[in-house]
């Protein structure tokens, strides 16, 4: 019988020679039915074409880098399996709606700007000391935050998100998920120093409720909910007294 | 085992390259970005659906105003065109109100006795009081249009 292969067919962009991205298309052994896309890519790295560049770091799903668009959809390539594809091609292309550095490589600057806007770390009005002890949580406390917390800034969501793709200025999915898991944390106070950027009209309010960013999201996160639950909170605080506001 | 072969790609959006300075290039949505996926059509339609909406609530003002000139020179519109039209706009509005409505387990978040309220019960209390309102609002006009 002969050897199984899968065509991968992969973004190739050279700033410095191409005018636009192309489609380069490579053949390789489909050797293993757990083979990922990513393990694909690596197999063309090593064998094939050790020019082709992209991102990857763990393999397991968790660090976020590999996100990439397989067929048209946002993908953990890690955690996409070449036998839901075979024996059609696979086409692996960089992260929609940001702008592309080289071959599968994407510029994230502006997602991590946006992500540092936010303040994704608890604030305090004042610190306790170390020996007053530690910030102690209730179960029911944590769950309030825990779902947002799983977020992994893989930027799936903004490649999904056809609002931000439109309109970059928009705050984005991942950004507000981690704003609203702070604001939620029963430790932090910084709901005002956040409020300026997610209550901001390229904040939550820019969001017009696609969903596909809850879709997408690898880790189960829901975005989307974040958003509109914000959208809900900042209007109800905005209605309420001040006294009631914190 | 490459087979080097160079294609368009098809799924990247229209966009430019930013020259040599930056060694960028730079995304672009494709201005048909809505027809690439199911939930993006959904979603254009539900979005489009408040349009026909306006217009036909903007005209139920015109109709109000005329109203207020006194039953005996009042006179609605009930021409086939505009009975289709409404027909339509009803069609529109229950499907917008429909996906409003389902959504709304997401965006409200209530507790009961310490435990959250779920979802689907926070949709389900949504249709029951749409049709309350409804039906209050349908006493109303058949009521007092007598």
């Amino acid at each position: 019988m002969p050897d199984k292969k899968v065509t991968i067919q992969a973004t190739r962009f050279d700033p410095d020679r191409d005018e636009k991205p192309r489609l380069q298309s490579y053949e390789i052994p489909f050797s293993d039915e757990s083979m990922v896309v990513l393990d694909a890519l690596n197999y063309i790295k090593s064998h094939v074409d050790g020019s082709l560049s992209y991102r990857w770091s763990c393999r397991m799903g968790i660090c976020g880098s590999c996100g990439m668009m397989v067929n048209g959809t946002p993908k953990l390539t890690c955690n996409a399996f070449l036998r839901d594809y075979w024996p059609r091609p696979v086409v692996v292309e960089p992260l929609n709606n940001f702008p592309l550095i080289r071959d599968l490589v994407i510029d994230m600057d502006d997602f991590m700007h946006k992500l540092k806007s936010i303040k994704p770390w608890i604030i305090r009005k004042q610190e306790i000391p170390l020996g007053g002890g530690e910030h102690r949580q209730t179960n029911d406390q944590i769950d309030e935050f825990r779902q947002f917390s799983e977020c992994i800034n893989c930027m799936l969501c903004y490649a999904a998100c056809p609002v931000y793709g439109l309109n970059n200025e928009f705050l984005g999915p991942a950004a507000t998920a981690l704003a609203r898991r702070y604001n939620l944390d029963s430790r932090d106070q910084g709901l005002t120093q956040r409020l300026p950027v997610i209550a901001d009209t390229e904040g939550v309010w820019e969001c017009s409720f696609v969903g596909e960013c809850s879709v997408v999201c690898p880790k189960g996160v829901d975005p989307a909910k974040a958003i509109q639950q914000t959208k809900l909170d900042t209007t109800m605080r905005f209605v309420l007294p001040f006294g009631t506001r914190e | 085992m490459s087979s080097e072969a160079l294609v368009p790609s098809p799924h990247r959006g229209e966009g430019e390259g930013e020259g040599r300075e930056s060694r960028e290039y730079r995304w672009r949505m494709p201005a048909n970005w809505w027809t690439r996926s199911r939930r993006y059509f959904l979603y254009v339609v539900r979005e489009f659906t408040a349009l026909p909406l306006a217009l036909w609530l903007l005209w139920l003002l015109v109709e109000i105003k005329r109203a207020g000139d006194g039953p005996a020179r009042y006179s609605p519109h009930g021409s086939a065109a505009f009975v289709v039209f409404s027909v339509i706009v009803l069609l529109f509005a229950l499907y917008h109100s429909f996906t409003f409505l389902t959504l709304a387990g997401t965006i409200i978040h209530l507790r009961f006795i310490d435990r959250p309220v779920p979802a689907s019960l926070i949709v389900l209390s949504q249709f029951a009081l749409w049709a309350v309102a409804s039906g209050v609002i349908a006493f109303v006009l058949i009521w007092f249009g007598r």
